[in-house]
């Protein structure tokens, strides 16, 4: 995976969209070098000053950019995420929620034999605060620069806690919403690994919550490689019900499967401290600094 | 969204799946006319979503058409997981020897449909032992792949090509109507070696929705959860009597958990989504303070893209409608001074930190 640095050029795919205009702007506001749009039919307008372009190939050959921000409805974001793979995009952050399983399998494959990443779909995107870099819908001010890599399938939830640590003096060194839907674009797995190697990255906070094996395995995988960096996580779900969607596509315990007792078993097991409540977070990143 | 058994079966039987032969019953008389349609012994099962319906003794076996009317009367009063039938599905009983275990469904972890099949059934899948496992390409199956699912099985002759017949059609049913599981447990190994699906549970992708308008018209719904659903929010109905409203389901979910753990017990679950501006904010308090049940309200915001100040002024808006159920709030982010200003005076109690609300939304202080 290839994070998005200072000033790197980035698209928004279906920008002249209202989510897509919001956060355009919002973006550009960051700092974030948001280059160029993509829109079918809408080329030639502009959003904030920034052209739109009817497809991703145009845009990218304008631009160079290798990473977009992607606001297309879910209907359509199985073609938009092709074009964006196919047009030479190495970094696809696919914020749209409700997108089908199939779509999102499809995806997957189609990314790893362009050599790409795919962050989501269904989340808040990506954000690095020391390269003032924002792919993403999340709000700037709960997030600062500092040496905790978070990671989450959740939004707000996130900014909540991305807010306390910010709060509490810990900056993050990056944040990522990996998404809240059954498949992830990139796995809590393939994030741990990644941020194993990012020098500027002391301590790692892992939000998970009910639903799939996703934590019991990133337990496994932390037990087995051995990971050096300490790890705090807190999962959300512990009384919700079974067999109920609780809002995310994700969220649900089927029988036994997905509790969120058996993810903090696991990953206590692992040697992980996990907070009870999210704004425990704080206090554990700093025992575990300590 | 899980569909009823009888409805997969409906499924099953479209897809060239054999399934027993049955008639859908909506009260004990019809249960008792269908009985007479079959051969006995006769299986009457409740229609419900919940699982452990049959530990919970949502299944009956019977014999005499008199039995038929009183266990139907019983499966129709009994409640499973909260949930009462509204049909029973009066199925001919197949005697047979052994049972087998086949599934498609998603694989999450490897990002994949997988082909679960397994010699014995009846029992959850977790604790069958010598199952077979294969990753199902999404472009579908063919003969081959289930032929070495039934050989991998130790299957033989005529019940290897049944199993991969099954599993073909079970593929293709999957794939086509999107579903997240298809399920057959158990299929009956009968006397004479013919293999029979009893059991079916298919979930459809929720996601995939919009490309299957077949199933749009398939469930009652809540009328609460309708409504929800309309407006665009995640809602969840639950038993307690504290409605929970928050952005983001994380966020809501983790309020759920600060409310149990502080011993009180949730009416709901209700997401606004992100970026929610006034108007989302009023329907949203407006329909959990409808809700038979709740008799005070959370509210935990997170503003970030959703302002505070929306925020209040859409509870604001609903106070002033009058009738308003205790509201409990806890409006954090950006202009969350104004936010208060602007709630200073009403009855709405206004909390800095999600854990000050919770304690005093579950003691209703």
């Amino acid at each position: 995976m290839i994070l998005p640095r200072r000033g790197e050029p980035v698209i928004v795919q279906n920008m002249t969209g209202r989510y897509g205009r919001l956060h355009t702007r919002l973006m550009l506001d960051y700092g974030t070098n948001v280059a160029a749009g993509a829109a079918p039919g809408k080329g030639g307008q502009s959003v904030e000053g920034v052209p739109v372009y009817d497809t991703v190939a145009e845009a990218v050959a304008k631009t160079g950019a290798k990473a977009s921000v992607c606001f297309v409805p879910a209907e359509f974001t199985l073609a938009a995420g092709e074009e964006a793979l196919n047009a030479g995009i190495k970094l696809l952050v696919i914020i749209t929620e409700h997108v089908p399983v199939r779509d999102e399998l499809r995806l997957v494959q189609l990314a790893q034999s362009r050599g790409a990443s795919i962050i989501g779909p269904n989340c808040p995107g990506i954000i690095i605060p020391s390269q003032r870099a924002k792919l993403g819908i999340m709000p700037a001010p709960s997030f600062s620069a500092g040496s905790v890599a978070l990671y989450s399938r959740s939004g707000t939830l996130t900014y909540e806690i991305a807010g306390q640590l910010t709060a509490s003096g810990y900056g993050q060194s990056l944040a990522v919403g990996i998404g809240g839907d059954p498949i992830n674009g990139t796995t809590s797995i393939e994030w741990m690994d990644h941020v194993q190697g990012m020098e500027d990255t002391k301590a790692v906070v892992v939000v998970g919550e009910i639903g799939g094996d996703a934590e019991e395995r990133l337990a496994r995988h932390i037990q087995k490689s051995g990971y050096a960096k300490p790890i705090v996580a807190y999962i959300a779900g512990r009384h919700a019900p079974k067999e109920k969607k609780m809002g995310h596509a994700g969220a649900i315990i089927y029988g036994d499967y997905g509790t969120a007792d058996s993810k903090i078993r696991a990953l206590r097991s692992a040697g992980v401290e996990v907070a009870a409540t999210p704004m425990e977070v704080p206090a554990l990143v700093k025992k575990a600094l300590a | 969204m899980r569909l009823y058994e009888y409805q997969a079966k409906e499924l099953f039987r479209e897809y060239g799946l054999p399934v027993p032969k049955s008639v859908l019953a909506r009260d004990p008389a019809e249960v008792k006319r269908a009985f007479a349609s079959l051969k006995p012994p006769v299986a009457l099962k409740s229609q419900v979503l919940a699982g452990g319906r049959g530990k919970a003794g949502g299944v009956a076996l019977v014999d005499r058409p008199e039995d038929a009317e009183a266990e139907a009367k019983r499966i129709f009063a009994l409640r499973i997981g909260g949930e009462k039938p509204t049909a029973l599905l009066v199925e001919e009983g197949y005697p047979h020897d052994s049972e087998m275990y086949l599934s498609v469904t998603l694989d999450r972890g490897e990002r994949s449909f997988v082909a679960i099949g397994a010699r014995a059934g009846g029992v959850e899948v977790e604790s069958l032992s010598g199952k077979v496992i294969r990753k199902v390409p999404v472009d579908g199956i063919d003969d081959k792949f289930a032929e070495d699912v039934a050989s991998e099985l130790r299957l033989e002759g005529s019940l290897a090509a049944q199993f991969a017949k099954i599993l073909l059609s079970l593929e293709g049913l999957a794939r086509e109507k999107e579903c997240e599981l298809a399920e057959i447990n158990p299929i009956a190994v009968g006397k004479d070696g013919t293999l029979l699906p009893l059991d079916a549970k298919v979930i459809v992708d929720d996601n995939a929705l919009f490309r299957h308008p077949e199933f749009s018209k398939l469930h009652p719904e809540d009328e609460f959860e309708g409504e929800a659903s309309r407006q665009g929010f995640a809602f969840v109905r639950l038993e307690g009597d504290i409605a929970v409203v928050g952005n983001g389901a994380g966020l809501v979910l983790s309020t759920l958990d600060l409310v149990g753990d502080a011993g009180g017990n949730p009416a709901c679950f209700l997401d606004l989504g992100g970026g929610a501006q006034q108007d989302r904010v009023e329907a949203a308090i407006r329909l959990v303070n409808r809700l038979p049940g709740a008799t005070r309200i959370l509210v935990n915001i997170y503003g970030g893209i959703t302002r505070s100040t929306d925020v209040a002024a859409g509870i604001r808006a609903v106070i002033s409608e009058g009738g308003l159920k205790p509201l409990y709030a806890r409006v954090s982010g950006a202009e969350e001074e104004e936010a208060r200003r602007m709630l200073s005076g009403t009855a709405v109690k206004m909390f800095k930190t999600a854990p000050e609300a919770v304690a005093a939304v579950v003691k209703g202080a």
